[in-house]
């Protein structure tokens, strides 16, 4: 007996220790959030120079329309195409109140609307897709579900399906994905920006830290690079985030959950952001 | 109980509310040197006017009608027209599928017939260039090329042909094609040169966004003194500056703006002040008033008045002096003191200004935050001015301001509008003061009803005829509810439907003087009564104070329209509190019905000031955590029915027992 109650706790505790189990390759990816694909030198020499093999590229939003159907907006158009060997992943930003309520054929839609993209743009079938939505425990059952069609569309084109993960929703079950992007950036209240950086501060991420090891799905981690900008009634308004304070959150995620270490995305490619930060700093960023 | 309470909470009534719900801030921008929707404004009105003009046609609301328009064209014979249309309305629908964002995304095949389409319309237009319609096939040319990205021919078209044709709203589009052109092939100087001199504030913000500082105008002032690019940088700027001055309250952030802002602004007025010196620029009033209205933002107001005296002496164009005029009434309007003087040059630049609102928005709302952040203060000594200001402005707070002034002011306010002017400023105000007499007088009577002064109210509620009351939006209200019924007992909803019907009312008589009839009556009996009867007679007062409270059924009795963001406005008494005081009177009573009733009512949510528990929230139940509060007057008010009905276990009435915020109340008291 005593010899199967140990068995049976060695087995528990290899599930668990199972229960993220990291299947995520070590590499380096970004973010492309322009209505344009189009490269310049610097961007393409970051690419190079820090060994990134995967752009998460915004290809459109969906936002409710005016008869209260969720329609695509803003549509990336394709004046360039990536360097050789770097895999493009479609990415598509949905507002939450889309949401609210189920929209029949909506994943359908959304991705038959990426493969005619690809197609229509010459861009290799796809591999992956991304969705991106700031989900909150009222869209959240309406969200796995369709996440769940989503991926039964991508299932035939042997695709996978990933999504971000906002600080908070770690708190919530997991959603019916292959893996998720935990996003470290717009962390803070935006309306309090003058106490916190809203970009990134650490006191605001430090509350969820203790989800991150129980947290069952593979996770990349997302870093900000850029600069926050706002203008409110006119007035501009910037935020940059000190590299220091990126690198200490990087710390802190991994050191409450290590393979946060394996995939690494900034978010995103721009000229401006690769002259934000030194090399070193993007070297840090992207140490495994 | 708490049914009622949701239901209430949930229902906002669309009834004419106070404007003080959602007061607005007035802090509008004053520094206008040109009008920044020009371009735009200017082509769809002229476009328009063309297709109308040809058309035969003179609509308010114009959309241009490919169809209709050729229908016209064949009846006139006009097959240039025709084949012009036909063509431009194949180049508007690829513009538009380009546009529309949809979820069928265009097939290779798709985006290549756009293509060919596309190719077919420019080379029509080319064959066109001839004709008599030539203006508006170069600009269809012209739009092609645009759309097929082929900008660097779209230069060497406007260079070579477009600019060579007569002045016409198509030629201005064409330039401005041409200027987008140039920023596209590299040109940004030339092109936002262009950009402005069109007054095409929108592709200049694309281009500047991230350019708008004090340095980025002072390398441009060094590029050249005259950029057609300056005066929408300085406007930019300065009104930016205001914004960081204006709105520290509104939002939290502007204050970390401000401080960069005021050392920029201080350096601005430093450049403004060298520009004017150096004598380069042509427009030194655009400079002079721009330094002046940043002195005047932070705080130099005496240095301010002395600089935008000056700028009023210096040369521009019209918009720019009408802008340094402007902001000269402004400044000068803050330090002045009222007397004959000012008042005589304020009667002059309002009518100035009343007449230059007919020709743009702009001066609308430069009125508006002059009364409002200027004007309404400095006459707050005399109300009838204050108020015949705001309503000169078309104030959305005039009828706000009117009731809740004092009432012996809109007295005032209502004998200043009903004489004859004395002076110029008076001319200007009381020719904008059309009141209505009935609804004024019913105000009056009105503010004496919500100071419980019943005589004086009758007074003036008398000379309001019956129809005015069947007139108004709460008419349905004062047709179908009883300020004698127990609020506690008895919630008086209206039938389904009938609040949005359109059915008229015809009152049987004045709800307002009704009611101040009976409670002049009934308070007069009070000194008369004793022991039970006067119980009895404290109870059904406070009935009636509970329903003209403005939480109750009968709110229309004191006010023209209710919301539940509702409070006690000033000058208004609180009738819930004099409804609770005479419930205690009545409570002490030793009838049990009487005593029960009293007790119960003396819970009634509406007429506490604050409820028996506070709520907070529970994230991790994701709903609200009752937290009693013990030293509220409900609170206190339901442990005093708690023990009248231990007392009388045996004797509790179900509307009592039934009440599930007793029973709420109840759970939470005897843990």
């Amino acid at each position: 007996m005593t010899r199967f109650l140990t068995l049976l706790l060695l087995a528990l505790l290899l599930v668990a220790c199972q229960r993220h189990d990291n299947t995520l390759a070590e590499q380096n990816a970004v973010y492309y959030w322009r209505t344009s694909l189009r490269l310049d030198s610097a961007e393409r020499a970051f690419l190079a120079q820090y060994h990134i093999n995967k752009v998460y590229c915004r290809y459109f939003d969906v936002v409710m329309g005016d008869d209260d159907e969720p329609v695509p907006n803003a549509t990336l158009t394709f004046a360039d195409t990536l360097p050789q060997g770097v895999e493009l992943v479609p990415t598509v930003y949905i507002t939450e109140d889309c949401m609210h309520q189920p929209h029949p054929g909506l994943a359908e839609k959304l991705v038959k609307r990426i493969q005619q993209m690809n197609e229509t743009n010459d861009i290799p079938a796809v591999r992956e897709l991304q969705i991106d939505c700031d989900y909150t425990a009222r869209s959240r059952q309406t969200y796995y579900d369709f996440l769940r069609e989503v991926n039964s569309h991508l299932s035939a084109l042997h695709a996978h399906l990933s999504t971000t993960i906002r600080l908070h929703q770690l708190a919530m079950p997991v959603p019916p994905v292959d893996y998720g992007v935990l996003m470290l950036y717009n962390t803070g209240d935006p309306n309090k920006f003058e106490d916190r950086n809203p970009v990134l501060d650490l006191r605001d991420v430090e509350p969820y830290v203790k989800h991150l090891d129980g947290y069952a799905l593979p996770l990349a981690a997302a870093y900000p690079v850029y600069q926050w900008q706002r203008t409110v009634y006119g007035v501009h308004l910037e935020h940059t985030i000190a590299a220091d304070e990126i690198l200490r959150v990087k710390q802190v995620v991994e050191h409450a959950r290590p393979d946060l270490s394996r995939t690494i995305v900034t978010y995103c490619l721009d000229k401006e952001n690769i002259q934000r930060y030194n090399p070193e700093t993007y070297e840090e960023i992207y140490r495994h | 109980m708490k049914r009622f309470i949701v239901i209430s909470l949930l229902t906002v009534m669309s009834l004419p509310l106070l404007a003080c719900a959602w007061p607005g801030t007035h802090n509008y921008y004053l520094f206008s040197p040109y009008d920044s929707q020009e371009f735009r404004k200017r082509v769809e009105r002229i476009s328009e006017d063309n297709w109308q003009a040809y058309l035969g046609t003179k609509e308010e609301y114009f959309f241009f009608d490919a169809d209709e328009v050729i229908k016209v064209a064949q009846q006139k014979n006009d097959a240039l027209m025709v084949s012009y249309v036909n063509n431009l309305q194949r180049y508007l629908d690829c513009a538009d599928q380009k546009r529309q964002e949809q979820w069928d995304y265009p097939t290779k095949e798709q985006l290549a017939q756009r293509t060919a389409t596309l190719k077919a319309v420019k080379a029509y237009a080319q064959g066109k260039l001839k004709s008599r319609l030539r203006s508006q096939h170069a600009l269809l040319l012209m739009r092609c090329n645009m759309l097929l990205g082929l900008h660097a021919e779209n230069v060497t078209f406007w260079t070579t042909t477009g600019s060579l044709m007569i002045e016409s709203v198509y030629r201005d589009m064409m330039k401005n094609i041409y200027a987008g052109a140039l920023l596209k092939t590299g040109s940004e100087e030339a092109a936002t040169a262009l950009f402005a001199e069109q007054g095409d504030w929108e592709s200049l913000m694309t281009v500047y966004y991230k350019r708008r500082s004090y340095q980025a105008i002072r390398q441009e002032y060094l590029r050249n003194p005259n950029s057609p690019v300056l005066p929408f940088l300085l406007k930019d700027f300065v009104n930016n500056a205001q914004e960081a001055v204006d709105g520290p309250d509104v939002m939290e952030g502007k204050l970390f703006v401000r401080k960069i802002q005021r050392q920029e602004a201080m350096q601005m007025c430093q450049l403004a002040t060298q520009v004017v010196k150096e004598g380069k620029t042509e427009c030194p009033t655009l400079w002079q008033s721009a330094r002046a209205w940043l002195e005047f933002l932070f705080g130099d107001r005496r240095q301010a008045a002395t600089d935008i005296l000056s700028a009023a002496k210096m040369e521009g164009t019209d918009r720019q002096k009408d802008n340094t005029r402007v902001l000269m009434l402004y400044i000068t309007s803050a330090q002045a003191s009222p007397n004959a003087a000012f008042d005589s040059y304020l009667a002059d630049e309002l009518m100035w200004l009343d007449a230059k609102q007919k020709e743009d928005g702009h001066y609308h709302n430069v009125m508006d935050r002059l009364v409002h952040q200027v004007l309404a203060d400095k006459y707050a000594h005399r109300p009838e001015l204050a108020v015949s200001l705001l309503k000169a402005a078309n104030s959305d707070e005039y009828t706000t301001y009117v009731d809740t002034m004092e009432v012996g002011r809109l007295k005032q306010y209502i004998n200043y509008a009903s004489t004859s002017a004395q002076n110029g400023l008076d001319r200007f105000l009381k020719a904008h003061q059309q009141v209505d007499g009935d609804a004024l007088n019913d105000l009056v009577g009105t503010k004496y009803l919500r100071l419980c002064r019943w005589q004086d109210a009758l007074t003036w509620l008398q000379r309001v005829p019956l129809k005015f009351y069947n007139g108004r939006g709460y008419a349905v209200y004062a047709a179908n509810r009883s300020y004698k019924v127990e609020p506690w007992l008895k919630r008086q909803w209206l039938k389904q439907g009938l609040e949005y019907s359109d059915q008229k009312w015809n009152l049987p008589s004045n709800p307002k003087m009704d009611f101040a009839r009976e409670m002049l009556s009934m308070e007069g009996r009070l000194n008369v009564l004793s022991g039970q009867a006067l119980q009895q007679q404290y109870y059904d007062l406070a009935v009636r104070y509970a329903q003209a409270h403005f939480t109750g059924d009968c709110w229309f009795l004191m006010r023209d329209g209710k919301s539940v963001g509702d409070t006690l406005r000033p000058n208004e008494t609180h009738l819930g509190q004099k409804a609770c005081q005479l419930l205690q009177k009545a409570s002490q009573t030793a009838d049990f019905q009487l005593k029960e009733k009293a007790l119960f009512a003396l819970c009634y949510g509406y007429i506490n000031p604050q409820l028996w528990y506070t709520e907070e929230w529970n994230s991790k139940k994701f709903e609200n955590d009752k937290k009693p509060n013990a030293r509220s007057q409900q609170y206190k008010a339901w442990a005093g029915l708690v023990a009248f009905e231990k007392q009388n276990a045996t004797r509790t009435s179900r509307y009592v027992s039934r009440c599930d915020e007793y029973r709420q109340f109840l759970k939470v008291y005897n843990k």
